[in-house]
């Protein structure tokens, strides 16, 4: 197999170091199956062994080695070198989030969101195991399955300018899999989450960029999310106008 | 978890200019622009029908027949249908309607839609000014 | 609180809903509106056609929108309210993502300064030729 050589541009943040980032240039001699985290693995071995970032299944699996390439939110595990044959790759943490080292950022905001939308099944009255589960047709599976292949690699967040003007906002992923749960039948929590997603900073910050959906590398579509629970929290609040004192 | 942060995380504020970082987002906010045409013809034709209640009905039709009004009302034009057809393309993302067994791909949304769009222009005339 | 902030929340979700019905009216009623007035009418083509050489064809102008019966005053009224409501409330929110979300609070409230004060004219405009037969 021929080898190439890739001209990787990398940033770097080292807080004991440095107040400000900057950009650091390696050349990766390339195969070509290699992708953009083989080319950082090969700076880490071989070249500059302070360069950090996260990584771990290298298969799409995990969502931990997302980063700005050409800045555009990837995963760096997904993204091959070949792709950018001829060009400099620039490699930047993520955007909208704090640096925390290179590009490594703080997931802490993220993970404060997901714990908050109780990605979880709640149900009135929990059933004993020995009953049996909580079946469900396969029409019901699929009004929600895509929405439960999220990753948490957190590329629709730095993707969507409105999380990176207000980070209040509950963002992408986070709503993606409220809704999730919203749309399983085997879930009677609507009362618990409607609330979460329908507060001010919740669902009605989105302005329907689409970004989201458009670097999700799962196939995941954040944006109809939003906009589906938009239209529930509407009609929700509509039928509790006209009907008051009626049912749910 | 826990312990005390020891050195200072990068903190980066996004450029006011981050619509120009991809095509995506200028598109995005090119159709988000069209919002104002789309208010400020509304306010022109409110003003319009002030002239009328304040002077008479020529003073009213003068101002529709100003070339002014008619430029910038051609631009409204112009972003209103740029409005339309994107919404109907996100109507069609977001609500996909069912027929048979499949579901309608944005772009097709688009297509029915301006269909309807002409149906429903022609009743309106038909409605409102020919009956 | 918890009372108070889901009341927020649903005052939200309620002035949303009316935003995407001004989507939909901007979408479907404003370019027929436009035409008619900008298009139709000074250039004296259809449906404001000068009426050479067609017998039947009635001089119509655009004033017969809003005078000419029942109707033609409820088309105005929703597509021209529908349309400054989800055009304003929109372009608020435009602002704040270029760089004035601090001043969010005064930009909603100017938005809904302008939405109530121009909804109000045109309704009391539309009314008042409703019970005079003439616009004020």
């Amino acid at each position: 197999m021929s080898q190439d050589v890739a001209t990787i541009r990398v940033t770097r943040y080292r807080p004991e170091k440095d107040s400000k980032p900057f950009f650091q240039e390696y050349k990766v001699p390339y195969r070509h199956d290699m992708v953009v985290l083989d080319a950082l693995n090969y700076i880490k071995a071989e070249i500059d062994g302070s360069l950090t970032y996260r990584w771990s299944c290298r298969m799409g699996v995990c969502g931990s080695c997302g980063a700005n390439i050409d800045g555009e939110p990837k995963l760096t595990c997904a993204s091959f070198l070949h792709d950018f044959k001829g060009r400099t790759i620039t490699i930047e943490p993520m955007t909208h989030f704090p640096v925390i080292k290179d590009l490594v950022v703080d997931m802490e905001d993220f993970m404060e969101k997901l714990v908050k939308i109780k990605p979880w099944i709640i149900r009135d009255k929990e059933t004993p195991p020995e009953q049996g589960e909580y079946k469900q047709s396969a029409q019901e599976l699929e009004r929600y399955s895509q929405f439960s292949s999220c990753i948490n690699c957190m590329l629709c967040y730095a993707a969507c300018p409105i999380y990176g003007l207000n980070e209040k906002f509950l963002g992408p992923a986070a709503t993606a899999l409220a809704y999730r749960y919203i749309e399983d039948s085997r879930d009677q929590g609507k009362d618990v989450r409607f609330p979460i997603v329908h507060e001010m900073e919740g669902v009605w910050e989105c302005t329907l960029v689409g970004e989201c959906s458009v670097v999700c590398p799962k196939g995941v579509d954040p944006m109809l999310a939003i906009q589906k629970t938009k239209i529930l929290g509407a009609t929700n609040a509509l039928k509790s106008l006209l009907m008051p004192r009626g049912g749910h | 978890m826990g312990d005390a942060k020891r050195y200072p995380e990068l903190r980066r504020r996004l450029s006011y200019r981050w619509w120009t970082a991809n095509r995506h987002y200028t598109m995005y906010m090119v159709r988000e622009w069209t919002s104002l045409f789309v208010a400020l013809y509304s306010l022109m034709f409110i003003y319009g029908l002030s002239l009328w209640a304040t002077g008479s009905r020529a003073d009213f039709l003068n101002f529709l027949k100003n070339p002014a009004i008619i430029g910038f009302s051609l631009i409204a034009f112009v972003f209103t249908m740029y409005h339309a057809a994107t919404w109907f393309y996100l109507l069609g993302a977001v609500v996909p309607v069912k027929i048979g067994r499949s579901r309608t791909k944005p772009w097709q949304a688009l297509v029915l839609n301006i269909i309807l769009l002409i149906i429903i222009s022609f009743l309106a005339i038909w409605l409102v000014v020919l009956r | 609180m918890k009372v108070e902030t889901h009341k927020v929340a649903r005052l939200h979700a309620l002035l949303w809903g009316i935003f995407s019905l001004g989507g939909m009216i901007a979408a479907f009623l404003l370019p027929v509106m436009i035409y008619m007035t900008a298009i139709a009418y000074p250039f004296g083509l259809w449906p404001f056609s000068s009426p050479s050489g067609c017998l039947y064809c009635p001089t119509r102008d655009p004033s017969f929108l809003v005078t000419g019966h029942l109707l033609g005053a409820l088309f105005i009224f929703v597509t021209i309210a529908g349309s400054l409501y989800h055009g304003i409330f929109r372009f608020q929110t435009t602002l704040t993502e270029l760089g004035l979300l601090k001043y969010r609070r005064a930009l909603e409230a100017v938005g809904y300064f302008i939405i109530f004060v121009g909804i109000i004219v045109l309704g009391y405009y539309l009314v008042a030729w409703y019970l005079n037969g003439t616009i004020a």
